[in-house]
């Protein structure tokens, strides 16, 4: 009698994460998650083993642990000693160094990141933002963390709100998209062929600067989104930058207008942006940014928008201490806090992802996968790229962390516990 | 039949989850000589799935070796629908055990030939030796699979239309849209879950109970197809109180001493191996037809040429004797006793003329 009961089934490179809780939408749920280690992608594992009579190679039992999407971080500058803006001698050191990093930043949970660039000269973004581009093309998970494209924050931003961004480097643009071509380079803004992307994912700017806020809708039809930030921008310059196509505010509250009853500045979009969606927003939930009550007024403003960002330094991942930056500056790093040697001015941060999301779930009160949404799905929609990051549907990249989040003495705790790129473990 | 009652929904499911896994270790199946399992979708047989999956994760129950056959499916509703049994079954069951996806049989509900598929059903299940075990459950009207009142009790896998009640009570999955409710089914016939060797259904809750009383105390009918159940010859219901409400009390104790009797003197409810039952009957047979046992068991018997019996058994002869024979002496009534009349002449009643 003819029963296909097979003893050995060829191997299908399936594995099988279950006894879990999947992150789906905004609900945390009991079910198994299926990916293929070969296509690197989420299956629907319902359809595959009817249709397939597939069988998982492999089982990954989570013991109630908590299966999430990649971290993806939309403001990255450097970490663990490597900084993005800086340009060595021989630009094969800066290649090692960048793969050097990818393969750390991924132990953090971290997948996917936009290596970002703070105000640079124009010929620091002709030579570094050939090698920032997309990465995950090979979908070799060896490769570790993946840049989803670079982030050029500045140098069209205004100079009252530099922070700690060189002021002799910043720009106006009186020509419009003319002077971004000449800042950026044209060929990283305008790929040569269509199937090409360009090399930059996001661009932040001060819309209130000549010729900027013309030059949005050039950019974002090239597919890069734009951002507002280091502005002066007042709630109405804010709304028709957002109706010219910007979609993000870069890091909400820092470098802009604060919110004035009378005049809510950029902040005022996220209640409402007359003619245009509510922008996306990035959070630097380091704990000292920002207050945990303006955090958490910021979430409750427009929850579907809301990013966490690190705005990490290259002293992420490093020892606390004193160290040389660019233009014979020293910064100071005391944990997660990191500023010009001497003074307070922040100068950006050295907390990790994991941490801001730690803290935002203890500040927030939000549930766990509204929690992982700040660092998952929103940021991926935020880059069109949902449905392909930042999220369990089918036929997305199998990029995940599984975490072991709870409370411990009174405070949220979120560990990484293992972390999968283009389905293979990494960590 | 056997009709198993117990106090709750979850320990009804938790007899039956029991019950197959013994029966399946029992059957100890190979990849040769796989177990057959006819399953239901629907409420009642959560709980059983549920309890599957958890022996299965104890280790106690592998279902390698175990083809699945489906009761039924949505006609038109695609197959990764969350309200298609296609995803019940996955959802529940399949996807949590060790059974082997080129085992599992469910209708195929948009099959471009729907009746093709209904046939080649039914000799799918032919070709791996029918079904062992069917496990079912019963809709409020008495239906089994989806086979709705008025079904014949001789059908087969088909095509079948629901009824307008079978709409009504699955609308509560269609977000309580009756149009949104597949009007058609594939589903095996009644005839198909009665060729199982052993058919086990599983019926709870209040609203079940007018139907389990159609099935298991009035005739056969197919205003209640499971009711076809009592011409089964291995057939076990198990429920829950409730579902008992609408049966006569004289019921409920007699299935509830039968399975206390048989506890008590070690009967499970479980069935004899078909390996076990022919062995015997080959034995009994051989018996019966070897020469030799045809020997008179008398000791002399040889010596006679044998006695041509009557080919049919005597009544017992009539043996004429009087009524008050047969009655019992009643004590106290002395001389109160009817007596046998003496039989005497008239003319010794007279007085004789000669005494004058």
């Amino acid at each position: 009698m003819p029963i296909a009961v097979s003893p050995e089934r060829p191997r299908t490179g399936v594995i099988k994460f279950t006894g879990g809780l999947i992150v789906k939408g905004d609900a945390l749920v009991e079910e198994d998650l299926w990916i293929s280690s070969v296509t690197g992608k989420i299956l629907h594992s319902q359809e595959v083993f009817y249709d397939y009579h597939v069988i998982p190679d492999e089982v990954i039992d989570l013991r109630g642990k908590v299966l999430s999407p990649g971290f993806i971080d939309v403001q990255l500058n450097g970490a663990f000693g490597f900084d993005f803006s800086t340009v060595p001698e021989d630009m094969t050191t800066y290649h090692k160094g960048l793969k050097q990093l990818n393969k750390q930043l991924i132990q953090t949970g971290v997948t996917s990141y936009l290596p970002t660039l703070p105000s640079q000269q124009a010929d620091v973004y002709h030579q570094t933002l050939p090698y920032l581009g997309p990465s995950g093309s090979s979908r070799n998970a060896a490769d570790g963390s993946e840049s989803l494209g670079a982030h050029c924050e500045g140098p069209f931003i205004t100079e009252s709100k530099c922070g700690i961004h060189s002021p002799s480097v910043l720009l106006t643009a009186p020509n419009g998209f003319a002077d971004f071509e000449t800042c950026y380079g044209a060929s990283n803004l305008t790929p040569t062929t269509p199937h090409q992307k360009s090399p930059i994912a996001l661009i932040t700017a001060a819309p209130e600067l000549p010729g900027i806020a013309s030059a949005i809708p050039e950019i974002t039809s090239r597919g890069i989104r734009f951002a507002l930030g280091h502005t002066e921008a007042t709630y109405e310059t804010a709304t028709a930058a957002l109706q010219s196509g910007a979609t993000m505010l870069t890091h909400l509250f820092n470098a802009m207008r604060p919110l004035h009853h009378r005049n809510p500045g950029p902040f005022g979009t996220l209640g409402k942006a007359a003619g245009a969606d509510r922008p996306y927003f990035g959070i630097i939930a380091d704990g000292i940014h920002l207050h945990p009550t303006t955090v958490k007024i910021a979430w409750n403003a427009h929850p579907a928008g809301f990013i966490l960002v690190t705005d990490a330094m290259k002293t992420l991942g490093l020892p606390d201490g004193m160290y040389d930056w660019t233009n014979g500056d020293r910064w100071e790093k005391v944990g997660a806090r990191l500023t010009r040697e001497g003074t307070d001015t922040l100068a950006g941060s050295c907390a990790t992802l994991g941490e801001c999301v730690e803290n935002f779930w203890e500040w927030s009160g939000a549930s766990v996968p509204e929690v992982l949404r700040a660092v998952t799905a929103t940021p991926a929609e935020m880059l069109g790229l949902g449905g392909v990051k930042g999220t369990l549907v089918k036929g997305a990249d199998a990029d995940l962390v599984v975490l072991d989040a709870r409370e411990e003495g009174g405070r949220k705790k979120v560990r990484v516990e293992q972390v999968w790129k283009f389905g293979s473990r990494v960590s | 039949m056997r009709l198993i009652i117990r106090d709750h929904k979850a320990e009804a499911a938790q007899y039956i989850s029991d019950y197959i896994v013994d029966r399946i270790k029992t059957f100890a199946p190979t990849p040769q000589k796989p177990f057959v399992l006819g399953l239901p979708t629907g409420s009642s047989p959560e709980g059983i799935y549920k309890r599957l999956v958890q022996r299965y994760r104890a280790g106690d129950i592998s279902f390698k070796n175990v083809v699945t056959f489906n009761m039924d499916e949505y006609v038109g509703l695609p197959r990764d629908h969350p309200e298609s049994y296609h995803s019940f079954m996955y959802k529940h069951f399949f996807s949590h055990v060790d059974v082997d996806p080129a085992n599992i049989n469910i209708l195929n509900g948009n099959a471009p030939d729907l009746e093709a598929e209904c046939i080649a059903y039914e000799e799918k299940i032919k070709h791996v030796g029918g079904i062992e075990l069917f496990l079912g459950g019963i809709g409020p009207d008495g239906h089994i699979a989806f086979n709705e009142p008025g079904s014949s009790l001789t059908s087969r896998t088909r095509v079948k239309t629901l009824a307008y009640d079978t709409l009504q009570a699955n609308s509560r999955y269609f977000s309580n849209d009756l149009s949104l409710v597949p009007r058609m089914a594939l589903t095996v016939g009644v005839q198909t879950v009665l060729d199982a060797r052993e058919v086990v259904v599983i019926i709870t809750g209040a609203h079940k109970a007018l139907a389990l009383r159609k099935c298991i105390e009035d005739g056969v009918n197919h205003m209640w197809t499971l009711s076809s159940l009592q011409q089964h010859a291995h057939a076990m219901i198990v429920v829950d109180e409730d579902a008992t409400l609408e049966l006569q009390v004289k019921t409920v104790k007699y299935f509830k001493s039968i399975e206390q009797v048989a506890t008590s003197e070690g009967f499970g409810q479980g069935l004899p191996s078909a390996a076990s039952t022919r062995r015997k009957r080959d034995s009994v047979l051989q018996e019966l037809n070897s020469p030799k046992s045809a020997s008179p068991t008398g000791g002399k018997g040889f010596l006679f040429p044998p006695v041509v019996e009557a080919p049919r058994a005597v009544s017992p002869e009539l043996v004429p004797d009087s009524m008050h024979q047969r009655l019992p002496p009643t004590p106290g009534l002395e001389g109160l006793e009817a007596k046998e009349l003496k039989l005497d002449s008239m003319h010794e009643r007279v007085d004789s003329p000669t005494e004058v």
